[in-house]
């Protein structure tokens, strides 16, 4: 015994934390407490906090800037060197709080010079993401650990502002698991269980959650709208602008970004009528179409009784823009749900050149229903204005050919026929990289290059339709979609361009691009262009098992959206409904889900005590000193110190008096105590007495928390 | 160089409270006699003892020159027992060791020269190497405790005691012990080369046979009948009945052992926790007993060597749960 710890003495302690003459060395420092290593905050807390923090911080690299997200691992990588190395004081001194509060100031100012605002979603990510990394870097007290979990939980949550879908949902995942993780570490960072075994309780404790959390995902009341309308910011967002310029529609068929996605409620229309109307362009000026500002609010036309009536519902995908997509032609405006509730209101208001208009710019998924008549004409409640006949400066070449259609034509359709004749018979070329048009375009276009995307063929032909004078715009939107299972993908790849005529009281829709290359309206883009166009892999038809994986993860998506991210107040009042229940009052959905939680709490308790119940009754039957053994087994096996297999009860006692010194002479008394109890042919009282005695003792030093370094430098004090 | 019992027992520091009084006339004083002369090897003399007292029979199986006249020599002296030393030959008949009937002139009787069985303790040296015939001879002598020649019975003394001990190398000529007569040996033990300090004292010390000609007997026959008697009243709970039972049934179960224990092997067991137990000043067995007698009671049995059984039974005492 005696030559044991002299052994000890001599060899210096390994303990992660640092040894008090070696912090004796820097006395300057440590008076001026410099140094967070030395601090209370455990290893194993720190490491936990760590690996939350670095779970945490990976969803936002996407979308943070690159020095916000080299600054956050940067601090969250010094502490952990400060902590290992502490013989490094410059380091002390960086995560002091001083500097690491003008730090922050610091890259306060730089994240208002990075955006150029400070009020809104990006920079306040960014400013949060560095303050919690420095929060971590400046930890000192345990009671800085919970604030930094809190904190880090509120860091996870911002970057559903980014994104929603089930991939963002799935990367949170590790980080919810550090976060069980670092919980349980700092109830009793002594007696830490290893990391697996952290794991795998919160599993359990997640999966025992799941449960009330789906209860309350369905009965949680839901604000109607969004909490608060996140501000704009300068994100890149692809989708149809607000004006057409040659070669602008063509750029974006080069993405394979989903535009919207849509879901039919019986019928799906055929692929040549499946116009999807967007931004409408009546101004011209030689070289780009823009909106006219003319056009005002007006009623849908209910649809004739003749026609059938298309019922969908479409899930737009944000696009930072106003405009709503509908088949041609709605017939009525976009609202949020069918619920049987008529008074909803409107989501868009529909504008005489029949785009829809929402009434804030599309920042997030929307999802709305509507219904269309299929057609090619759009009823005008208005005649055309007369910039539907305004021509270009430029271009003189078209405007001539298109009075001398004029001329040898007598009816305005008889002008466009010729004219849509004229483009299939000349060798004109679909294309997505047409060769570069100057200063007139039209002109180069129809009588030079002959090679162009449908926004050439759609411009060109209605500057020559206003040229032979009759009204002509511009539409863009998209064509075509694809069936994936139940619903349909819309994507970039889409995007057309078309035109409208004014004929006989409605505009009509005449689209150059069906003379050109009937395929790209029949069957979509893929087969209309050649197969060294920069096609997007995903509108090709046929792709192989890449474009097949692609779909079914955009089925995923699409039923992660559906049944997750748009579960709101209508899809909540719908289930009401079709359970034949009034939406009930706030408190009684607090006092289901309180009945619901108490329920299912009490099974999930009440099943081990039961259990306990059964050897409860088994043991009874015991003699005393085994009942006591047994429970004796199970108050050291709940702090882990259970008996292995084969081992002998002197055996398995003498091996925790080795761990835990300070129950040693516990221990040793109850080890005696038991062996008589238990084997010997007497059976005393007085041996029964100690042995209670003991056994209280004993618990009441288990319940005490645990220091092995404490315990072994008490030990060291006492033998010196 | 007096050696202290406690100190260089094997597991002595993990029960402090087995202490074995050093006084005159009892176990302790005995063992430390034998230790004297066989140094380091606590362990296996206490076996040795428990043994005896157990009125079991002792199979020691080491290679040559570790000292195995030298343990039951000592203990034939210690115990102040006569002791015989026979040295098995392939060519050893049952008569060279039982004895003969013969013809008496004087008498005109036949009369019975008894062998060297009719001893105390026998030292049966490489006993593998005697026929079948000479083997089974003598094992009937263990098991009966009598001698059976022409018709007549003659009783062995009370105390007899075989201590045999078999090369485990193997070697041609030799007869391996059925497992049938392995059975009748209650313990096998390996006695081991010794430590390199146990060793230099040896070769300073010279021939141990010449220190065991100092021994004092520290016991008397009628002595050592008294203490196996009283290790008989050593209390035995039924959770370590259980648990020996659940011992042999794991011998048993998994096949790789043929027929695992027999019965026999069991009461052998319990007799021989006994007799430990009471040499650790106990009136009641602990589990810890049972564990370290069972390599030793098991090895031979379940593999027909001890050092690979010794290491198979320790294998199965951490597969059984122990009470």
């Amino acid at each position: 015994m005696s030559r044991c710890t002299r052994f000890a003495r001599t060899v210096p302690l390994v303990s992660a934390r640092p040894s008090a003459a070696q912090s004796r060395k820097r006395p300057t420092l440590a008076l001026l407490r410099l140094r967070p290593s030395t601090s209370g905050v455990d290893t194993k807390i720190l490491a936990a906090l760590a690996i939350l923090l670095l779970l945490t911080q990976l969803p936002h690299v996407l979308h943070l800037p690159i020095w916000i997200t080299v600054t956050g691992v940067a601090l969250v990588a010094a502490r952990l060197l400060a902590s290992q190395r502490p013989e490094l004081t410059w380091l002390d001194l960086i995560l002091s709080s001083v500097v690491l509060t003008s730090f922050a100031v610091v890259v306060a100012i730089l994240i208002r010079l990075h955006f150029g605002y400070f009020v809104g979603r990006d920079p306040a990510v960014a400013f949060l993401f560095v303050l919690v990394a420095a929060k971590f870097a400046e930890l000192r007290r345990g009671s800085d650990a919970t604030v930094l979990m809190c904190l880090a939980s509120f860091l996870l949550l911002t970057q559903y502002f980014y994104s929603q879908t089930l991939l963002a949902a799935l990367v949170t995942v590790p980080a919810v698991f550090a976060l069980g993780h670092a919980l349980a570490v700092i109830r009793d960072p002594d007696n830490a269980a290893p990391l697996k075994s952290n794991i795998k309780l919160v599993a359990v404790m997640l999966l025992q959650g799941a449960p009330l959390a789906i209860l309350l995902f369905f009965v949680f009341p839901r604000l109607s709208g969004p909490l608060w309308s996140l501000p704009e910011d300068g994100m890149a967002q692809s989708g149809l602008s607000d004006s057409m310029r040659p070669g602008s529609i063509g750029e974006l068929s080069q993405s394979s970004a989903v535009a919207f996605r849509v879901e039919f409620d019986s019928e799906v229309p055929p692929y040549r009528q499946r116009y999807w109307r967007g931004p409408v362009f009546e101004q011209f000026d030689g070289y780009r179409w823009s909106p006219s500002h003319t056009a005002r609010p007006v009623k849908t036309q209910p649809s004739d009784s003749n026609t059938d009536v298309i019922d969908y519902t479409v899930m737009l995908q944000p696009h930072k823009q106003q405009w709503m997509f509908a088949l041609e032609t709605p017939t009525r405006l976009p609202t949020g749900s069918d619920a049987p509730d008529a008074s909803r209101r409107p989501l868009a208001l529909l504008l005489s050149d029949g785009q829809l208009i929402a009434d804030d710019p599309i920042n997030q998924v929307t999802r709305y229903r509507q219904s269309s008549s299929l057609s090619d004409s759009q009823p005008a409640p208005r005649g055309p204005g007369t910039h539907t006949l305004q021509l270009p400066s430029n271009n003189a070449q078209a405007i001539a050919f298109g009075k001398q259609l004029a001329l040898q034509h007598s009816t305005p359709h008889a002008i466009a026929s010729a004219l849509m004749q004229g483009f299939s018979k000349a060798p004109f070329r679909y294309t997505l990289r047409p060769a570069l048009l100057g200063n007139a375009p039209v002109d180069e276009f129809l009588f030079d290059t002959r090679e162009g995307f449908c926004e050439h063929y759609a411009s060109a032909f209605a500057v020559v339709m206003r040229a032979a004078g009759i009204p002509a715009r511009i539409v863009t939107g998209y064509l075509g979609g694809e069936m994936n299972g139940d619903y349909m993908i819309v994507r970039q790849s889409d995007a057309h361009a078309w035109a409208e005529l004014w004929i006989d009281g409605v505009w009509k829709r005449y689209d150059p691009t069906a003379a050109i290359a009937p395929s790209r309206v029949e069957n979509g883009i893929g087969t209309a262009l050649g197969v060294d166009e920069p096609v997007p892999a995903l509108a090709r038809l046929g792709g192989g098992w890449v474009t097949m994986m692609q779909l079914r993860w955009d089925g995923m998506n699409h039923a992660w959206q559906r049944l997750v991210v748009d579960f709101d107040n209508d899809s909540q009042a719908e289930l009401w409904d079709r359970l034949g229940l009034r939406t009930p009052e706030p408190w009684q959905i607090t006092a289901v889900v309180l009945t619901a939680s108490a329920l299912w709490m009490s099974l999930l308790l009440g099943l081990p005590g039961i259990k306990r119940l059964h050897r409860f009754r088994a043991e009874r039957e015991l003699p005393p000193a085994e009942r006591a053994w047994r429970q004796l087994e199970r108050l050291l096996a709940r702090k882990g110190l259970a008996r292995v297999t084969g081992e002998t009860p002197s055996d398995w006692l003498a091996r925790i008096s080795a761990r835990r010194p300070d129950l040693a002479p516990t221990l040793r008394r109850l080890s005696e105590a038991f062996n008589r109890q238990r084997f010997a042919r007497c059976d005393n009282t007085s041996g029964a007495l100690a042995l209670a005695h003991d056994f209280s003792t004993l618990r009441r030093l288990l319940r005490k928390p645990h220091h092995p370094t404490s315990a072994k430098r008490a030990k060291q004090r006492a033998t010196s | 160089m007096p050696v202290s019992v406690t100190s260089e027992a094997g597991d002595g520091t993990r029960h402090p409270q087995d202490k074995i009084a050093g006084a005159i006339g009892d176990p302790g004083a005995v063992l430390n006699q034998i230790e004297r002369v066989l140094i380091g090897k606590g362990e296996t003399v206490r076996l040795a003892l428990a043994c005896l007292l157990a009125r079991g029979h002792l199979l020691i199986e080491d290679v040559p020159g570790v000292g195995k006249t030298t343990l039951a020599r000592a203990l034939g002296v210690t115990l102040g027992m006569d002791w015989t030393r026979v040295q098995f030959t392939n060519d050893l008949l049952p008569a060279d060791l039982v004895g003969v009937s013969i013809f008496d002139r004087d008498t005109t009787r036949f009369q019975f020269k008894p062998g060297p069985v009719f001893t105390s303790i026998l030292l049966a040296d490489e006993i593998n190497r005697a026929p079948p015939k000479a083997q089974s001879a003598l094992l009937e002598a263990m098991e009966e405790r009598q001698v059976s020649l022409d018709g007549q019975t003659h009783a062995l003394p009370d105390d007899f005691f075989v201590v045999a001990t078999q090369n485990p190398a193997e070697q041609l000529g030799a007869f391996p012990l059925p497992e049938s007569q392995l059975d009748r040996f209650l313990v096998g033990v390996s006695i081991g080369l010794p430590d390199a300090a146990t060793e230099r004292l040896l070769l300073e010390h010279g021939d141990r046979r010449a220190s065991v000609e100092t021994l004092q007997a520290a016991a008397n026959p009628a002595q050592l009948r008294q203490w196996a008697r009283d290790t008989e009243s050593v209390h035995v709970d039924t959770k370590l009945i259980d648990y020996v039972q659940s011992l042999l049934q794991a011998t048993r179960e998994d096949g790789h052992f043929g027929h695992g224990l027999s019965p026999r092997a069991g009461i052998a067991l319990i007799r021989l926790c006994r007799a430990w137990a009471w040499l650790h000043s106990r009136d009641h067995v602990l589990p810890e007993d049972v564990q370290a007698v069972f390599p030793a009671v098991a090895g031979h049995r379940l593999t027909g060597k001890v050092a690979t059984g010794r290491i198979a039974a320790e294998e199965l005492l951490s597969r059984v749960d122990c009470p």
